[in-house]
């Protein structure tokens, strides 16, 4: 039986219509753009050129550019190939986990997350793409014949699971994203005035009329492809941490990895939802949408995953001691205390001690205390995934091949210019495309049950 | 049964009786008093899903998540013998002098294909079966269809009480009434 909530606190706040929604959501859309806008997307531009130059550096010179080396084979470049992975996680989790478990809180937030997941995933890309080398032979990870003979890639590398599983992602996430918008990009199409606005809207509105009949449809569509994206947001980062597990280096050969770095990037990715909408809200006048509420239960899922990622952490650990291996004993003893131990450390009070804050209710609502603690969250995260990376390579088992490694400027540049390629993206979707699912919200307009 | 489904286009038809609403409670009620008059209710348009509705005017369940099934299995057997043929018919390889045949480590690439083309078939199918195509014309009735308003159809048939359920859908709290044929609108 459907009627209206007693108990529970409104989703929409400011007792909002649908013409209301319509009205706030378009907004940015049917304007000019705002300064804050302008000075953003001009930002990320800067940022984007530092990633062009940092680009074709390495491709003209080749990757020597890079201070990596045959100990450290894998620096920067893996670690925020993995980094940016992670971050995509957050949008297919509000998506389609909480599409699966019926949160409605998620529907003001699903929008942006999953446009964050695949600018983010196009980032990762960037990185192993890159590291290749010969970029411009790129296409022999994939499964075609090879130009001397008919050797096949291998399908027992994690390397090439990597490939399938990342392209999938991405392909998927962009569909889902891409079905989920048709209504709204309808409700923009009949909104806008210009002739050329109109024919691209109307172009990508495929003739979305609103029909009960398409909604059964559509609303199935999203329901399966929810149960699908659960599984794939899963496996791929599974797969990103069986190209650590089943390498038999010490500090990366352990079974916890993929649960342990599927909690990470479901912490990670919900500090960059909460670090970009902390801001979108207040920018975008969306307050009444991205409430306190909306939040507060992001801060919630922080501090579980990232105690969660503190578990992993010391069982990590105490599985190094039990094993009674002394090079795995060695690795970790080495990761807290030997030269990186700074880097360690960082992971720790950022990503276990740090999110504990968010038991007391005050830093759960206080939106400037969570934008810094969702930045503390991303540091840590990064952390993260060098320390797993540069602590467990750079003393291999023969101490003539130890070596200290840092990022070089180009390597530096590429990380930077990351963040130009998201934001830029994230600037352009703001503006042409609504930030928040329309026709999701008009439905908890009236906090029913 | 075609592939596309017909009722989505507002061409070529008899004249439609037109009722808008702008509450989704008077809206529900309103269509369960037209179809339990005994009239079908051609289609009802809204900005956003409004749960029931279908029910009340007859659509019938989708049969899209079978055909995902079968796109699953599709790419589940594609993969598998892609995988077969490179890894065990054309050029196997020996590593460790392992057996050349299936093994787990086949299952992350046979399993991502299995998502794509359950995502992919599925997607195709719901695009044809609800007539969506890049720059198709839109068949319109209302601009404010995609905003806040909702739309019921009924079209017309020879003896039907056409007056008697303009006044019910008055009665009901329809906000406007109107008449649509070939292409013309008319305020009723």
């Amino acid at each position: 039986m459907i009627h209206d909530s007693l108990i529970r606190e409104r989703l929409v706040t400011g007792d909002k219509t649908a013409a209301d929604v319509t009205r706030d959501i378009s907004r940015p859309i049917l304007n000019q753009p705002s300064s804050a806008w302008k000075i953003g997307f001009t930002l990320s531009l800067i940022f984007l050129g530092i990633f062009g130059v940092s680009l074709f550096w390495t491709v003209w010179t080749g990757i020597g550019v890079w201070n990596i080396n045959k100990s450290v084979m894998w620096g920067w470049d893996i670690t925020n190939f993995v980094f940016w992975v992670g971050i995509g996680h957050a949008g297919t989790l509000i998506s389609a986990v909480l599409l699966l478990f019926r949160q409605k809180w998620r529907m003001s937030i699903n929008r942006s997350a999953e446009a964050m997941t695949i600018f983010a995933v196009v980032c990762a890309a960037m990185f192993p793409v890159f590291h290749m080398g010969r970029v411009w032979v790129g296409y022999w990870a994939l499964p075609l014949p090879n130009a001397f003979g008919s050797l096949w890639v291998n399908f027992n590398s994690p390397l090439l699971w990597d490939v399938f599983a990342i392209s999938t992602y991405f392909s998927v996430s962009l569909l889902f994203w891409y079905i989920g918008m048709i209504p709204d990009i309808a409700t923009i199409r009949d909104k806008v005035k210009t002739k050329t606005a109109k024919f691209w809207y109307n172009f990508f509105s495929m003739g979305w009329t609103g029909s009960t009949r398409s909604w059964a449809r559509y609303e199935l569509v999203s329901l399966i492809l929810a149960g699908i994206s659960t599984p794939l947001v899963l496996s791929v980062h599974t797969i990103v941490s069986a190209d650590f597990a089943t390498s038999v280096i010490p500090g990366w050969h352990t079974t916890i990895f993929p649960p342990y770095f599927v909690a990470g990037a479901i912490f990670s990715g919900f500090g960059m939802v909460a670090t970009l909408l902390v801001v979108a809200r207040k920018v975008m006048n969306y307050e009444n949408y991205i409430t306190i509420g909306h939040l507060e239960a992001m801060t919630k899922i922080i501090m579980v995953t990232g105690t969660l990622v503190g578990i992993a952490y010391l069982t990590e650990f105490f599985i190094a001691w039990y094993s009674v291996v002394e090079y795995e004993q060695y690795a970790f003893i080495n990761r807290a205390t030997g030269p990186y131990w700074w880097a360690y450390w960082s992971m720790m009070s950022c990503n276990l001690i740090a999110p504990q804050v968010f038991w007391f209710k005050w830093a759960r609502t206080t939106p400037w205390f969570i934008f810094i603690m969702s930045i503390v969250v991303n540091v840590g995260m990064w952390f993260e995934r060098f320390v797993i990376i540069v602590t467990s390579l750079h003393r291999d088992y023969l101490p003539s091949s130890w070596v200290m490694y840092s990022g070089s400027l180009t390597e530096v540049g590429l990380f930077l210019g990351t963040f130009g390629i998201f934001f830029t993206c994230f600037f352009l979707f703001a503006k042409f495309l609504p930030v928040i699912n329309m026709s999701e919200v008009k439905t908890i307009l009236r906090n029913r049950e | 049964m075609g592939l596309v489904d017909k009722n989505l286009s507002l061409r070529n038809r008899n004249k439609m009786l037109i009722g808008v609403w702008e509450d989704e409670d008077a809206l529900l009620s309103a269509t369960q008093a037209v179809v339990d008059k005994g009239v079908h209710i051609h289609d009802v348009f809204t900005p956003y899903p409004v749960h029931g509705l279908d029910r009340i005017i007859g659509v019938k369940r989708s049969r899209l998540a079978r055909i995902a099934f079968f796109c699953g299995l599709t790419g589940l057997s594609l993969m598998f013998t892609m995988i077969w043929y490179m890894y065990v018919k054309d050029w196997p390889v020996n590593v460790g002098n392992k057996p050349v045949r299936f093994s787990p480590s086949w299952i992350p690439v046979m399993f991502e294909g299995t998502i794509l083309c359950t995502a992919f078939g599925m997607g195709i199918f719901f695009f044809l079966r609800n007539r969506m195509l890049h720059g198709i014309k839109n068949d319109l009735l209302d601009e404010r269809q995609t905003d806040d308003r909702m739309i019921m159809t009924i079209e017309t048939c020879e003896g039907m009480d056409e007056k008697g359920l303009i006044d019910l859908m008055k009665e009901k709290g329809a906000v406007e009434t109107r008449e649509f044929h070939q292409g013309v609108q008319t305020v009723i």
